[in-house]
């Protein structure tokens, strides 16, 4: 049977070694950049779960059409400064606008969010179709990113140094950036996310925590779509932190699990491309999926099979 | 239901694709250079150009959008080792293009194969700056000055192949002129008033514009937008008013729209036309294989003749 499915065959070695040693020149900065947008949409994805607000991310990235599509109009090209600061001020546009709802109206925060990303995006849609004579610009290339090519870019050469390609170099300093605001930060954002109420009384600025929390959600999806794509980039956000909800309950842990997650993800995720010779970034994501269940049936406390043995211990 | 069986073959049928629509061909001793093209068309120009002398993979399959097409990590490293990379140009690879394009900086020969063409041969369209329609192989004279540029970058690359070369292109170009006359030949039995073709999207503007027929497309250029309603709308009054005998799906965008279309106007599909693509490889159909340019071309005009006379 099993020659029927005419699946590529499977060598471990193949896929999981060999794109990081033989293949590296193929691979490896395209390794590099995949962990470094999925370590920053994790770390700063902890703290979306930790707020309940885990679809914000959903919400920027689909906002972020018409502010490229606008940027596009204005700058006259496809400037990529120009269109990174479209997409950017219509995505923390976009978080303005579903807390202004939030606050002003009866509305809960899933359907603010519900309303603004889905009418940003048919606004983008309209956009297009209404200035399809001047853009070169479809819906497709924000929903679809494309993480291989980065290994088809130069890099950027510094003195007598040969970095990495231009787009590692930009999202490395993405992922520095968010760990820096991590580590500087720590005390606030923890406090503030846990329980604002506490955090306020200690004279916390929460809404300030909260809008500097946004721009660098914006900054990060916006910075990680041109990998990965808008759709994709939401399970980045989501799949690290709560596979690591279900393994630990604080927060420094939460954070190593989250990198450690994105790094597997991204390892497994190049091997099954290779395998299937698919696209990547649905890959990355399928894997981060993998490792969310088998967090979920071997997690220690939580996990399918614990429970079930504590349920068979007290049963006999 | 789902049954595992049906699952199992669909799985298969669909790796079987994968399979079809990744073979290059093999490696022989002769081969000189190893080229990699973007879309099955420039793959056989190419191979026109190159004969056994080069090996060419296209990156896109047969009936693959050049708009969506995603990379695998295979076409990663054919790109990366092939001696040459022949791409089409004028933005019809989206964005790929311009990675493309910084790809020439690493490897001297990327080239486009539209690079000779002259403003003044291209068709606007809209306003903006990057707004020409990359359709160009529509016609054959334009598709005969895409030759000279694969001539140039091969011998390039293989400069002890360049007579080889020099010498399959100008057969080839003159083949080129007789399919040329052919189709004005074929279509001369369409009165001025039989020539209107409709079909999915944009893509027969410079048909239209070198053998006299008023194109009308149900979506824009790019294959991507939802046809709106009010374009099926004021293309079905069109159909009527102009007594448009039959129009045409096309091989790469979904035939919903336009069989919706014909069947609103009361008129039938004529059939299904090439567009940005070209035919599966091994489907020879009445002594045409649209799996190459000149096969694809007899087709077109062999289907739009039967269907508008």
């Amino acid at each position: 049977m099993s020659g029927q499915w005419m699946l590529p065959a499977f060598d471990l070695h193949a896929l999981l070694v060999a794109p990081w040693t033989e293949q590296r020149e193929t691979f490896g900065w395209v390794g590099v950049m995949g962990f470094c947008v999925a370590a920053s949409c994790g770390l700063l994805g902890n703290y979306l779960l930790l707020r309940r607000m885990a679809l914000m991310g959903d919400a920027v990235s689909h906002s972020v059409l018409p502010g490229l599509v606008i940027a596009f109009l204005v700058s006259g090209g496809r400037d990529t400064g120009a269109m990174f600061l479209g997409a950017l001020a219509s995505g923390l546009g976009a978080t303005l606008i579903i807390d202004f709802l939030q606050a002003r109206t009866p509305l809960k925060q899933d359907a603010a969010i519900g309303i603004v990303f889905s009418a940003l995006f048919a606004i983008g849609v309209l956009l297009t179709v209404v200035f399809a004579g001047q853009i070169d610009l479809d819906p497709d290339c924000v929903l679809n990113g494309e993480l291989l090519f980065v290994a088809l870019e130069p890099p950027v050469h510094w003195g007598a140094w040969t970095l990495a390609p231009p787009a590692v170099l930009r999202m490395a300093g993405v992922l520095a950036l968010v760990v820096g605001v991590i580590a500087i930060g720590y005390r606030i954002l923890l406090v503030s996310s846990f329980d604002p109420g506490i955090a306020r009384a200690a004279g916390v600025r929460v809404g300030t925590v909260r809008l500097g929390l946004m721009l660098l959600l914006s900054l990060v999806v916006v910075s990680a779509f041109e990998a990965v794509g808008a759709v994709l980039v939401v399970a980045m956000l989501i799949l690290p932190g709560a596979t690591a909800t279900l393994l630990t309950d604080r927060l420094p842990r939460l954070h190593l699990l989250a990198v450690l997650h994105a790094a597997l993800s991204v390892w497994w995720g190049v091997g099954l491309a290779v395998w299937l010779d698919c696209s990547l970034a649905p890959a990355i994501v399928v894997m981060g999926a993998v490792l969310f269940a088998l967090a979920w049936l071997f997690a220690p406390r939580g996990g399918l099979i614990a429970q079930g043995l504590r349920r068979a211990r007290v049963l006999s | 239901m789902l049954s595992v069986a049906r699952v199992a073959s669909v799985i298969r049928a669909l790796v079987l694709l994968a399979a079809l629509a990744g073979v290059g061909t093999p490696l022989g001793a002769a081969v000189a250079l190893r080229v990699v093209a973007t879309t099955p068309l420039v793959a056989d120009l190419v191979r026109e150009v190159g004969g056994p002398r080069v090996s060419v993979r296209s990156l896109m399959g047969p009936g693959v959008d050049p708009h969506s097409y995603q990379p695998t990590p295979s076409d990663l490293r054919a790109l990366q080792e092939a001696d040459v990379v022949a791409f089409h140009g004028l933005l019809l690879e989206g964005r790929m293009e311009g990675v493309l394009q910084r790809l020439r900086t690493r490897r001297e020969r990327v080239f486009a194969i539209t690079a000779d063409l002259a403003p003044a041969q291209l068709r606007q369209v809209g306003e903006g700056a990057s707004t020409v329609d990359p359709h160009v192989w529509f016609d054959v004279r334009l598709w005969r000055d895409c030759v000279e540029p694969v001539v140039r970058a091969l011998s390039q690359a293989d400069p002890a192949g360049t007579g080889v070369y020099r010498a399959r292109a100008d057969d080839l170009r003159q083949r080129l002129s007789g399919l040329d006359a052919w189709v004005r030949e074929a279509l001369a039995v369409l009165p001025p008033e039989r020539r209107v073709l409709v079909t999915s999207h944009d893509a027969f503007g410079y048909f239209g514009r070198a053998y006299h027929f008023e194109v009308v497309g149900l979506q824009g250029i790019s294959t991507v937008g939802e046809a709106a309603l009010s374009a099926m709308a004021e293309l079905t009054q069109f159909l009527t008013r102009r007594r448009v005998p039959a129009i045409f799906v096309e091989s790469s965008v979904s035939p919903k729209a336009i069989q919706r279309v014909a069947a609103d106007a009361g008129i039938r599909v004529g059939g299904q036309l090439y567009s940005d693509s070209l035919g599966p490889p091994g489907q020879t159909a009445e002594g045409l294989d649209p799996s190459t340019y000149e096969g694809m071309v007899r087709h077109n005009v062999r289907t739009l003749v039967a269907a508008l006379r």
